[in-house]
This record gives C-alpha cells, sequence and structure tokens, in this order.
C-alpha cells in the first residue's frame, strides 16, 4: 500500500507557540482517512503546510514525495477544500470556476462537470456574493474537483452544509475512496466522521495521539462492554451473580451493571434463574468516548499511546467528564 | 505563464473594476478636456491669445496645444497605478489569494503574472483615454473651428509615450500592492505618495525631479516627441529603466515577502 500523504516530524511554530509539535502521519491511497483532534490541535495548520499556505519549521509533509510547490500543476493532483477561503463576491460562480481553469490548464468544459457534480450547476450564473454557507462550500468543493485531483484535502467539510448537504458530502467521500482517490478529511468531532473514515490520525496540541484504523478504534471502544438491567428482583439477581465470579455494581434501586458482560452469556442465565428482567441493555464505550479520551486526556510521557500500537492500554470510556 | 496571464484577464474582466475604471476615466478626459478649452492661452506661443475668434477661450491650433488635446487623458497615469494596486491587492482583501496560490504555489509566479496583467490593463487605459481625447476633444475641436486632421497628426508623437507611461505606472501599482497588500494602505500610501509627498520631495532635495517616478515617468512619455531631457529630466530610456526599476524593485521585495507569509 503507497502512501499519497505522508507527514514526518513535521513542525510549525508560530513565535513562542508550538502549533505542530513534530507530527508524523500517513494517508493510503484509496481510503478516508479522518484527521481529528479537538480546535487549535494543529489540524488546519498542518494541512496548510502540506498545501504550501504556511510555511514549514522544521520536517516535511509530501504527496508521494514531492512537496505541493514541486508539483507541476499541482491542482491536477491535489485538490483542497479549506476554511477561510472565500471568492470574490461580484464573481459569478461558474467564472470564479473558469479562473481556476484557465490558471491550471484545466478544459473548460470541466467547469460545468463540477457544477453539476456538487449540485450548483442552477445558480452557476449567480454572484458568489449572494451565495449561502452551504452554496460557498459547495463551490469550494467544485473548485478542488476542478482538476479531478487523486488525492483531496478537506479541512472540516461539513461546515455549513445542511443535513441533506452531509449525507451527500459522506456519500461523495466514499466514492472518491472506491476509486483510488486518497482522502484526508479533518474534523473536531469523531461522530460526524464515524460513517465515513476508514483510517483515524487523532492529534492533540500539535502532537500525534493516535494513528489507526476506524475498526481497531472500534474495537477499542468496544472492549468496554457491559450489561445494564433493570430487575423487580434486584436481591435474588445479587444473590445468583454473587455466586460466581463476576463484577457488578448497582446504580438504581432497581438496576445494575455487570462488568464484562454479554446478552449472549447474560440472556441464558437470567432464563436460568428465573428472574423477572424489565430492561436489558449492552453498554459498549462510544467512539466518542474514546475520542474524548484520548484527546483529553492525553499523556505525551505514554509511549503506548504515541505508538498507536493496538496492545496500548484501552482508555477509560467517558474519560474525565 | 500565459494561461496565468488569461486566468489575471478573466479575474479582472468578472469584477466591476474594468467598468468602473473606465467610467472613471472617461469622466476625468472630459473634465481634462474641458479645462483645456476653457484655459486661457497662456504659453501658447509668440502670437498669444490676440488671435482667437473667441477672446478668453483657447481652440487648440499650435502643435503644443494639439498634443495637449491628444494625450489630455495623460493624467489618468494615476488610475492606471491604481490599476496595479487593486488587481494584486484585491486578492487579500476577499481571500482569493488563498485559491490563486493553490493554483499558483510559486508566489513569484503569482506575482509576475499580476505585472503582466497590469501592464496590458495599463495599456487598454491608455488606449481608451486615447480615443475618448480623440472623440471628445475632436468633437469639440472642430466645432469651435480647429483642424481635426492637425490633430490626429499629432497622435504619433503622443500615444506610444503614453501608452509606455500607463504601463510603467500599472507595474509600479503592481509592485507596491506586492508590498502593502492591505489594499486600503496600499491606496492611500500610492496616492499620498503621488499627490503630496512627492511634490514636497522635490521642492526640498534639489535635483530630486528627476528621479522620482512621475519626473522619470515624464522623462518616459518623449518617447516619440524627439525631445531631449527637459526640466532637468532624464530621457525618455533612462525615464523609462528608472520607472521600470521602481516597480520590479517592489515587487521583488513583494514576492520575497509573500513567499514568507504564511496564508492562515
Amino acid at each position: 500500500m503507497t502512501s499519497a500523504i505522508e507527514v514526518h516530524e513535521l513542525y510549525k511554530h508560530f513565535g513562542p507557540v508550538r502549533a505542530v509539535d513534530g507530527l508524523s502521519f500517513e494517508v493510503a491511497a484509496g481510503r478516508v482517512t479522518g484527521f481529528l483532534g479537538p480546535n487549535g490541535s494543529g489540524k488546519t495548520t498542518t494541512l496548510r503546510m502540506l498545501l504550501g499556505l504556511v510555511s514549514v519549521s522544521g520536517g516535511t509533509a509530501t504527496f508521494g514525495g514531492r512537496r505541493y510547490v514541486d508539483i507541476e500543476k499541482p491542482i491536477q493532483h491535489v485538490g483542497a477544500v479549506l476554511e477561510a477561503t472565500s471568492f470574490h463576491p461580484g464573481r459569478r460562480a461558474r467564472d470564479h470556476l473558469k479562473t481556476v481553469a484557465i490558471g491550471a490548464g484545466i478544459p473548460i468544459s470541466r467547469v460545468d462537470e463540477t457544477l453539476d457534480l456538487v449540485g450548483l450547476s442552477d445558480v452557476a450564473r449567480r454572484r458568489v456574493g449572494k451565495f449561502s454557507l452551504g452554496m460557498r462550500q459547495r463551490l469550494q468543493l467544485a473548485t478542488a474537483l476542478l482538476g479531478d485531483p487523486e488525492i483531496l484535502i478537506l479541512d472540516e467539510p461539513s461546515n455549513g452544509l445542511d443535513p441533506q448537504g452531509i449525507q451527500w458530502l459522506r456519500t461523495f467521500i466514499r466514492h472518491q475512496a472506491s476509486i483510488g482517490h486518497a482522502v484526508l478529511v479533518s474534523s473536531h468531532l469523531l461522530s460526524e466522521m464515524e460513517e465515513t473514515v476508514d483510517d483515524v490520525v487523532i492529534v492533540s496540541e500539535g502532537k500525534l495521539v493516535l494513528q489507526t484504523t476506524l475498526a481497531e478504534l472500534a474495537t477499542r471502544a468496544g472492549t468496554s462492554t457491559g450489561m445494564r438491567i433493570s430487575t423487580p428482583e434486584l436481591a435474588r439477581l445479587t444473590a445468583a451473580l454473587d455466586a460466581i465470579p463476576v463484577g457488578w455494581r448497582q446504580v438504581a434501586p432497581d438496576t445494575l451493571v455487570i462488568d464484562g458482560a454479554t446478552p449472549e452469556w447474560f440472556g441464558p442465565f437470567a432464563a436460568q434463574h428465573q428472574i423477572v428482567l424489565y430492561e436489558l441493555v449492552h453498554e459498549r464505550g462510544s467512539l466518542e468516548d474514546v475520542f474524548l479520551s484520548l484527546t483529553h486526556g492525553y499523556d505525551a510521557a505514554d509511549p503506548h499511546l504515541m505508538g498507536g500500537t493496538p496492545s496500548g492500554p484501552a482508555p477509560t470510556p467517558g474519560g474525565p467528564s | 505563464m500565459i494561461a496565468i496571464v488569461r486566468s489575471e484577464w478573466l479575474k479582472m474582466r468578472t469584477t466591476a473594476v474594468p467598468l468602473v475604471m473606465t467610467l472613471i476615466a472617461l469622466v476625468l478626459n472630459a473634465l481634462l478636456i474641458l479645462v483645456i478649452f476653457l484655459s486661457h492661452d497662456g504659453g501658447g506661443g509668440p502670437g498669444g491669445g490676440s488671435a482667437f475668434v473667441s477672446p478668453g477661450y483657447t481652440v487648440p491650433h499650435t502643435t503644443q496645444q494639439l498634443r495637449n488635446l491628444v494625450g489630455s487623458g495623460f493624467q489618468g497615469y494615476i488610475l492606471a497605478l491604481l490599476l496595479g494596486v487593486l488587481c494584486i491587492t484585491t486578492e487579500f482583501r476577499h481571500k482569493t489569494v488563498t485559491t490563486s496560490f493553490l493554483v499558483t504555489p510559486r508566489r513569484p509566479v503569482f506575482v509576475v503574472g499580476k505585472l503582466l496583467i497590469a501592464a496590458v490593463l495599463g495599456v487598454g487605459l491608455a488606449v481608451i483615454m486615447l480615443l475618448a481625447s480623440l472623440l471628445g476633444g475632436g468633437l469639440t475641436l472642430v466645432a469651435r473651428g480647429g483642424s481635426f486632421s492637425a490633430m490626429v497628426h499629432q497622435l504619433p508623437a503622443v500615444a506610444p509615450g503614453m501608452i509606455l507611461v500607463f504601463a510603467l505606472f500599472a507595474l509600479l501599482g503592481v509592485g507596491i500592492g506586492s508590498v502593502l497588500t492591505n489594499q486600503v494602505a496600499a491606496i492611500v500610501v500610492s496616492l499620498g505618495w503621488f499627490i503630496i509627498l512627492e511634490g514636497i520631495l522635490v521642492s526640498l532635495v534639489h535635483g530630486a525631479e528627476r528621479w522620482v517616478p512621475t519626473g522619470a515617468a515624464t522623462a518616459a512619455a518623449n518617447l516619440t516627441r524627439g525631445r531631449g531631457a527637459d526640466f532637468g529630466l532624464f530621457n525618455w530610456w533612462q525615464g523609462t529603466l528608472l520607472m521600470l526599476l521602481y516597480g520590479l524593485v517592489f515587487a521583488t521585495i513583494g514576492s520575497i515577502i509573500l513567499t514568507k507569509r504564511d496564508i492562515t
């Protein structure tokens, strides 16, 4: 598997502030990589360093070994949707795309194709100053797609999109990966990304916390399984549980949680003891819980987390709340 | 590079700048023509104003007067300067520079693209103002009993120098704009220099007139007038080189600053 994007020991200092602090990760072709971290964790700075918009204080950020500025006709290889990019308000959407297409040597026919692709054909001749945030976001995406690039970089792309727009974006991103393109998409919300991404790169305070697959992250979340049981026969249930080696705790007058239990085990167990149940819930830590604990409870001194090894200690679901 | 210039041309064309600039240029030109026709014949020639049919008003007839009429839009060089300033600072004002740098990541190349389009726009503005002078000035001249053919006869003596000067000022505008990317700051500094500061400098420092941009540009305007240095100015090619130097020095400084600048 070749890496479409390689970030190696990347640093960025703004005066005394270390916005990006020795960050390394890779993005594979044909996969969607979520670039996740809280606001201010250096995501945008990293993406802008990749694109040559922000200078690098140390390390490298390359596409197939080449810096963005060294790529001939770069927007035909790397498409980017960035925050704080804007358009001339007096320029029509189609004209904006034409200026980019002409400048980059892209056939003008692509302009209408991409407008169609992002669903802006009807407003192609409207001035961008009249566009809503969502329409601007779509126009940015159209700009990124003009050169039909094999690498896409999207910085918080769902900002300003309505729920339909977000759903459309997800489908679009998945499609890009399915045709072999590499997609790096940043977000401060894992929940927003978990239906979309294959891999995750989690950063906090400019440092890598973890690079892994979503499946692996889900396993981490899944390890904290338990059963929450509500029953009118609490005393009988606890007596039965105390007879076997299993941990439990009472969380309400008629409710308790059995650590590490599964429905496959507990169902037959309850039937065997003929205990009446009102509620039976399989509890597992959510991905968001894992994400929050990773980014907030991050300890730079923990070598297991730094390496992103699956054998690292399972984080506590819920984290510091 | 041709692609970049074509792109820049489209960028310009799809904003209100060309229209607004053309309108301002035409109004300015009309005023300047008016001034010529309303002015008393001061230093027109040894004959003085006594020969005129309408006492107190000039009907241009001497070579210099006719040249002044053809080149009545000459003051529009300040608009050419502003065109240059606008074509680069607009990118920063509307944050379109992010997209431009993604398309053209080498920032000196971006500045060169702006220099080239600004030169084209400067030439275009000069041509528009020359045509306006021929039309507006010519009609007024004929209406006053002057000779249109005599006026047209002076076109080759005026047009090349004026076109050259407008292009040079547009280049200088890009240079200033590349250093001062804040649009308001760049406009204020440009106008402040050419309207106020330069005059003060020239009056204070002996011999400064040939070195300041306006002096250099005035010299450059003598391209086809067959005159040598006048008013202590350089000759046309020295003036051209000096103006070019000002523009390119600023553009180089601007390119260096831009290359180091983080676009966040």
